[in-house]
């Protein structure tokens, strides 16, 4: 026989008083009615939304802190901060500059005084002065990042090898040693190098590696892939994507020096190491060994 | 302005407003389970942030369920089980026919009476019970949520209106 939940029925509005009084009492009736009513009233815990919101942001920031224990550690971060307010102090009062900088195994995103938007790779700094915006927007990077421009708005990104115009749009720029990278997604930028300057249309990149000049097309990306925890490299010398491993995952990996300069083409995730460090040595025939924080790639002997 | 975004919870915009939607009632249920509020603030934070670490994986659609399935391995994995008890406010309905302080009295004890009783009810019986009478979810949300039928869902509410009646007849 089929269980019938006539209470939950009549809570509901399926089944009226009347029908209810085949199966309890008008006394019983009285109870539920009161219990249902005065349940009905009690109001759900007091939560605000938004200041939850801006703790989840602070908890995000503060999450790779959070994950590594040891005292030793507790210890160096408390060093390391004192030091950076030291320098933060300095900069304050001696440059009135604007700094961004990110460690790491971090990645972080701000917005410009114009409400552009920037993120932030891993191990990169970008430097402006806010105070001197409106005249003289000029903003210095080291490492990789990603902008997207509000409409309208035209600003330059220096950096030691080259530096980039910007015609509100949404462009990658990066810059390691002897690698100067710009990658337009969407309106266009123009890009300076060695006194000559080139228009890069979206779905275009321009590359500089060791003073050579390649112009490339994007594979109908919208965003670099390193935004989605990805990073993604064409003809990249082996030397650079194991650079940027160690940089997404703060790790220090030991290879053969005779494979520095091998070209690599392919994409490791920032969320996996064994995943990632897969990725790199499958292609090359190597086999990796883990040891505390240091990785160890070698010849695969079968 | 971001179209190619709109389908991937790793945009801020569209997480921001997968918070704004559901957060208060991920918060609810949790409190309902728990009883403790700033457990249950702690529990949505970690679970949001677990849900950002993971926006890739999310497929359009099973956002929510998502969600809920993070928020229930936290609470499971992370904290133990103790004696649970819920407290709530009340509206104020003024009842012009009745303000004798007697009446009032009694309806409050009355309420007492009732949070003391729910908080006695099993955790799934107390959960659907106050998803309903509080959220105002009708049963077939519930059910989507809990990952149980409808059915499953009348036989909770059902469970808890006999407990609550047995209970406060008690006292």
């Amino acid at each position: 026989m089929k269980q019938n939940y006539f209470l939950a029925k009549w809570l509901n509005g399926e089944l009226s008083e009347e029908q209810l009084l085949q199966h309890i009492s008008q006394e019983e009736i009285d109870v539920y009615k009161k219990i249902a009513n005065t349940a009905n009233q009690f109001e759900a815990p007091d939560y605000n939304v938004e200041s939850e919101y801006d703790a989840v942001l602070a908890k995000k920031s503060a999450t790779k802190i959070k994950r590594l224990n040891s005292n030793f550690v507790k210890y160096t971060f408390r060093i390391a901060a004192m030091v950076a307010i030291i320098i933060v102090s300095y900069y304050y009062f001696s440059n009135t500059k604007t700094i961004y900088a990110t460690k790491f195994a971090e990645k972080t995103s701000f917005e410009l005084p114009d409400q552009s938007k920037v993120f932030l790779n891993a191990s990169s700094e970008i430097s402006f002065s806010e105070k001197k915006w409106k005249k003289n927007r000029n903003l210095d990077l080291m490492g990789e990042a990603y902008f997207s421009v509000k409409k309208g708005s035209k600003f330059t990104v220096n950096t030691a090898i080259g530096s980039v115009a910007v015609l509100g749009t949404k462009f990658n720029v990066v810059v390691r040693d002897q690698f100067f990278e710009v990658q337009c997604f969407e309106g266009l930028v123009s890009a300076t190098f060695l006194g000559k300057t080139a228009k890069i249309p979206a779905g275009n990149s321009l590359r500089v590696l060791n003073s050579k000049i390649e112009f490339l097309e994007n594979k109908a990306e919208t965003n670099p892939s390193w935004l989605k925890n990805n990073s993604t490299f064409e003809s990249m010398p082996f030397s650079y994507v194991i650079k940027e491993l160690e940089r997404q995952f703060n790790v220090k990996v030991v290879y053969n020096s005779a494979i520095a300069s091998t070209l690599f083409t392919g994409t490791f995730t920032h969320t996996d190491l064994d995943l990632a460090l897969k990725a790199v040595s499958i292609p090359l025939n190597l086999n990796y060994t883990i040891k505390k924080d240091t990785v160890i790639l070698q010849k695969n002997e079968n | 302005m971001n179209l190619e975004q709109n389908k991937n919870y790793c945009n801020e915009k569209k997480f921001s407003e997968f918070f704004l939607n559901q957060s208060k009632n991920l918060n609810n249920y949790i409190y309902y389970k728990c009883g403790n509020l700033e457990l249950a603030k702690d529990i949505v934070q970690d679970a949001f942030l677990k849900f950002w670490n993971n926006c890739e994986k999310v497929i359009p659609g099973k956002a929510k369920s998502y969600l809920y399935t993070i928020a229930n391995n936290i609470f499971l994995n992370e904290f133990a089980k103790s004696t649970v008890v819920l407290k709530f406010k009340s509206h104020k309905t003024p009842d012009i026919t009745n303000q004798n302080p007697e009446y009032l009295m009694e309806e409050k004890q009355f309420g007492d009476k009732l949070q003391n009783a729910i908080s006695k009810l099993t955790e799934a019986q107390r959960i659907a019970f106050l998803m309903n009478r509080i959220d105002g979810k009708k049963y077939a949300e519930i059910a989507e949520i809990l990952d149980i039928s409808v059915k499953g869902v009348e036989k909770r509410i059902h469970g808890a209106l006999v407990s609550l009646r047995k209970t406060i007849g008690n006292i």
